[in-house]
């Protein structure tokens, strides 16, 4: 019997900093997501979580986070290029989940004021992601020169981009629902 | 040797037995975890679990073997 529940797939917005440009990519991929048949998304913004730096790692968790992480069937992380990496609030954000993640799909947005789209930064994300028990796609988008794709209230100009996202969430959807069943049906092996 | 058993985890929501899908070793965090380090693999062993009926998500630590089984 076919599964009807909806799959859940939340946006993340990897970055705080004043004028950020990454909301504009996340809005839009949100927006993306929500034109999917049987997806559900939300848009999550690290700016709006509390970000204590008087302990580490789970012993922080937010609990609002964390419930959005548990009921997540896979993420997308949207995260800017500052000084060739992502933001340490990023990281910050998520290491204080951990059993939240495992087994879940991860798509990672890169957004970067120069040519390169955050290249640098889904590089070096991706082993981070490995440790946390996200399964990484092989698709990515990368939104260089970012202040030239979007306009100043973030609307669209290049559509290239409307391509791009579509061959992104498609693959990332698969692997949503691939890692569901999983998860549910398939036994670990003792 | 054979795994001890597990005995089986209910879905805190709708009771039905869960899916034990994955097995992730992590650091050990406070004196509560102490008795749970597997010597062998060097970390506490987290066992994730997800409820075929619903989809919640639930997870525990589990106390190693004394026979390294």
């Amino acid at each position: 019997m076919a599964d009807t529940r909806p799959l859940n797939i939340p946006v993340i917005l990897g970055t705080t900093r004043k004028g950020r440009m990454s909301a504009h990519a996340a809005r839009f991929v949100v927006g993306q997501l929500a034109r999917e048949a049987g997806v559900i998304t939300e848009l999550i913004d690290i700016a709006d979580l509390p970000q204590p730096v008087d302990d580490a790692g789970e012993a922080i968790k937010d609990a609002g986070f964390s419930e959005k992480m548990n009921r997540a069937d896979a993420i997308v992380i949207v995260s800017p290029e500052y000084n060739r990496s992502f933001p340490g609030l990023l990281k910050h954000t998520l290491d204080t989940c951990l059993k939240e993640y495992i087994h879940k799909a991860v798509g990672i947005v890169g957004v970067s004021s120069g040519p390169f789209g955050a290249t640098r930064v889904i590089e070096q994300f991706l082993p981070v992601l490995r440790e946390l028990g996200l399964v990484t796609i092989f698709w990515d988008v990368n939104f260089g020169h970012v202040s030239k794709v979007f306009d100043e209230v973030g609307e669209l100009r290049d559509h290239a981009f409307v391509k791009r996202t579509d061959k992104f969430l498609k693959e990332l959807i698969w692997m949503a629902e691939t890692l569901r069943h999983g998860r549910e049906s398939i036994a670990l092996r003792s | 040797m054979m795994s001890p058993s597990r005995p089986p985890l209910e879905c805190p929501a709708c009771g039905t037995p869960m899916n034990r899908h994955a097995e992730k070793l992590v650091e050990p965090t406070g004196e509560d975890d102490a008795s749970h380090v597997d010597q062998v693999l060097g970390g506490v062993i987290e066992e994730i679990y997800c409820c075929p009926a619903c989809g919640t998500n639930a997870d525990r630590r589990w106390k190693p073997d004394p026979a390294g089984s």
